[in-house]
């Protein structure tokens, strides 16, 4: 093809160009073009259903196969070769194709990874604290509206997150970058997506202020970029060098120390608890006194001395005795006292000898015998004495003893009773004390143990938002609603390729519309055309795949044994009706 | 060379405010909703990717023709179309140049370059050599000659007079990108003028 070069041409004056716009003109084309290509549409499915019939003599089953595939909707019943074949033209026309057109394609809508929304007041700005730790930093009067006024008022926040290999395969953000041609995939050390709306309506980022984004990334290594996803160009739009690791050891956990520091700390119950069960021993010790003061407020019994009748032949004292002072002498009124055989010193003379004086007191024996000290000038002797009487006087004072010691045997019998009844009352309470005072302390145990185990779910739940491990600082400065992301590109694993054949219960194969190859090795996902399947020997996989809007997985327990045994054949199972999110999927896939 | 120094008065059609931008923006979610609020789209930009597939062939009423045959294509596939903050213009001269390039593939339309004196003076200028009517000719013959994706990149610079980031935008490179393969058409182009100078 020549090309000719004009030099000065006259321009086309406005008039001639105005007069060949006819916008009426160009709706209605539209609109027939619309209604011929829907009746194409119909016309390419019938010919080539009559295509299929034509051919059919040889492959009549994967003719109706197809055409059922087509018409139908139903699934297809093939054998393992015609599987391929009828699957790939089913893609043509499945709504799962269509859906696969659009540039971001969560596989299962209910698994997409939600929104959290923000309240901010444009004018006032925020900080705001994600779940996740990440902070949105939003400068006063951030945004615009859609004619470059600054907006005042609450505007609504969107954020979500996108951390490991589930998040990715939930929103279905494609992960591919194309540089100069050559296609690599993402690993990924987190992703953002941040929109902003006002009333319903999107706003904008004032193009003299910026948010940043403190994103809390489980991804430590400094090898990553920042890339912004141009739905134009379906690429990511790679913006530089991810350099904004900071506070590298800022969320490092120490999950054991804080478990132990934890089991250190009285749950408040329990401190409460202990103030009740050291008010107890006060109150025992309360009821003793009490006891012991009713014990002693029992009348005191005094045993009344038998009186002895005196020995004849024995040493004996006549003495006078003040009653009063000796009141158990009463009954011994005219007694006698005889001298103890335990008097060593005692001889005959000494009742030869008139003494100046002569006192008695209470003996080794109290009741039963006295101390006679006798004194002379500088002399004097201490013997033990017995009381004793003769006669008559004898038996008189034993016909009193007998009706003391009645009364005293009925009153002691009655005091043995009260203080037998009293300590039974004491010790009842000091029993129930000792009980109320073991249920107090189970009661703190129980609390303490409630207390920390909903302390360590806490703490659980906390390292598990951490992922626990360390975490560090991604800095996002957004110019622009969308989704960001700082990743590092990678090839396609190429060690070695199998041709997949992908089998669900009772071995039937199915062929998918989305593969997902889930590196454990790294937080990396290759979304892979149906076709082969490339991995290397030395990383861990497992396999995520959707075929017929049903998503089924291959755990990479599975992936390993048949990469060992270097077969072909992957078997997958269904996607428990249970799993609800991307964080149950995560569960799912053993991330 | 400077290739950043202006020389020329550039074209001010790509020059789109913040607001400008956000308006587009509204008026083409509403077209993907329903063709008729198309409207404003093909009025504002009708005369633009006229002259753009004018500016590259000979026959005017083919031209017209394919301008037509560009907005229907833009309103068939607009649910494609998201915004990324960059004027739909770009989007539009896509559509054209993949038309005008598939006309002169499957006619036997001629490939035209259109060009004033003047544009000529400034690319002598460009590359610092004093523009002499000798100097005319060659460059005619040289810029005609140069495959199709360099024409594109004299074009778009001197003969629309279109700023790098519209010419980045239009073609799918970077600005860097765009200005190296221009400096590197430009030294040809030196070379080409020092040697027949002597």
């Amino acid at each position: 093809m020549g090309t000719k070069f004009n030099l000065d041409r006259k321009p086309v004056p406005d008039d001639e160009i105005n007069s060949h716009k006819d916008f009426g003109e160009l709706v209605n084309k539209f609109k027939k073009q619309s209604i011929e290509k829907a009746r194409s549409d119909v016309n390419f499915l019938k010919n080539k259903k009559a295509t299929y019939s034509a051919i059919i003599a040889g492959v009549a089953v994967v003719c109706t196969v197809t055409y059922f595939a087509v018409f139908k909707k139903e699934p297809p019943k093939e054998t393992a070769n015609d599987k391929i074949v009828t699957t790939q033209q089913q893609h043509t026309t499945s709504p799962e194709n269509k859906q696969n057109k659009a540039f971001i394609a969560p596989p299962i809508s209910k698994l997409n990874v939600p929104y959290t929304s923000y309240k901010v007041k444009a004018e006032q700005g925020a900080s705001i604290k994600h779940k996740s730790n990440s902070k949105i930093i939003i400068p006063k009067k951030a945004f615009v509206d859609k004619q470059g006024l600054d907006i005042v008022g609450e505007v609504e926040i969107k954020y979500r997150e996108f951390h490991n290999q589930a998040d990715i395969i939930a929103s279905g953000i494609p992960m591919t970058y194309d540089s100069a041609g050559v296609q690599s995939h993402f690993e990924s050390a987190g992703m953002i997506d941040i929109k902003g709306y006002q009333n319903g309506e999107p706003v904008f980022i004032n193009p003299k202020k910026q948010i940043t984004v403190e994103f809390s990334s489980e991804h430590t290594a400094d090898k990553y970029n920042m890339y912004e996803l141009d739905t134009v160009a379906k690429n990511w739009a790679y913006l530089g060098r991810d350099n904004s690791l900071v506070n590298k050891k800022q969320l490092k956990p120490n999950k054991q120390s804080d478990v132990k520091m934890l089991e250190k700390k009285e749950s408040p119950k329990a401190q409460e608890l202990q103030k009740q069960i050291d008010a107890i021993p006060p109150k025992i010790e309360a009821e003793k006194i009490t006891y012991t003061q009713k014990v002693n407020q029992l009348p005191k019994t005094i045993e009344p001395n038998k009186p002895s009748k005196a020995i004849a032949g024995r040493p004996q004292f006549q003495l006078e005795v003040n009653y009063k002072e000796f009141p158990e002498l009463q009954a011994f009124k005219n007694a006698v006292f005889e001298v103890g055989k335990e008097n060593k010193n005692y001889n005959s003379k000494l009742a030869d000898i008139t003494w100046s004086s002569a006192e008695v007191s209470e003996g080794p024996q109290k009741g039963k015998n006295y101390l006679l000290t006798l004194k002379l000038r500088e002399r004097v002797e201490k013997l033990i004495v017995y009381p004793a009487l003769t006669g008559a006087d004898y038996d008189k004072a034993l016909k009193s003893y007998e009706s003391k010691f009645a009364d005293y045997k009925n009153l002691a019998a009655k005091r043995e009773a009260d203080e037998k009844r009293l300590k039974e009352e004491f010790e009842a309470k000091q029993t129930a004390l000792f009980e109320e005072r073991k249920k107090l302390k189970e009661d703190q145990v129980q609390a303490n143990i409630k207390y920390w185990q909903e302390q360590q779910a806490k703490l659980d739940e906390e390292y598990s938002s951490m992922g626990n491990q360390e975490k560090v600082v991604r800095i996002f400065n957004i110019s622009r609603f969308s989704i960001y992301n700082s990743d590092c590109p990678k090839n396609l694993p190429n060690d070695v390729k199998i041709n997949p054949i992908y089998v669900i219960n009772e071995g039937k194969s199915i062929s998918p519309s989305n593969i997902y190859l889930i590196s454990h090795s790294r937080n990396l996902v290759y979304n892979l055309p149906y076709g082969q399947l490339p991995y290397n020997t030395n990383e861990k996989y497992s396999l995520c795949v959707l075929a017929k809007g049903k998503m089924y997985l291959c755990n990479k327990e599975t992936f390993s044994a048949i990469t060992t045994a270097k077969q072909n054949k992957i078997p997958l199972t269904e996607l428990d009706a249970n799993v609800n999110d991307a964080a149950d999927l995560k569960k799912a896939m053993g991330i | 060379m400077l290739l950043d120094a202006v020389h020329m008065e550039f074209s001010p059609r790509y020059h789109h405010t913040a607001d400008m931008l956000l308006d587009e923006q509204m008026i083409i979610e509403a077209a993907k909703q329903n063709p008729e609020h198309f409207g404003p789209l093909y009025d504002k930009y009708y005369k633009q990717i006229f002259g753009y597939v004018y500016q590259r062939m000979d026959d005017k009423d083919t031209a017209f023709d394919l301008t037509a045959q560009v907005f229907l294509k833009a309103l068939t596939n607009i649910e494609k179309y998201e915004y990324k903050g960059v004027p739909f213009a770009s989007w539009l001269y896509r559509i054209a140049h993949s038309e005008v390039m598939q006309l002169f593939r499957n006619n036997s339309k001629l490939r035209t370059v259109n060009a004033d004196i003047s544009d000529l003076r400034n690319i002598c200028e460009e590359v610092e050599e004093e523009y002499m009517e000798q100097y005319k000719g060659i460059l005619m013959t040289v810029i005609k000659d140069l495959p199709e994706d360099e024409l594109q990149l004299i074009e778009l610079r001197f003969f629309e007079k279109r700023p790098f980031k519209e010419i980045a935008e239009i073609l799918n490179l970077t600005e860097t990108n765009a200005k190296v393969k221009l400096y590197r058409i430009l030294e040809r182009v030196k070379k080409t003028l020092t040697k027949t100078s002597k």
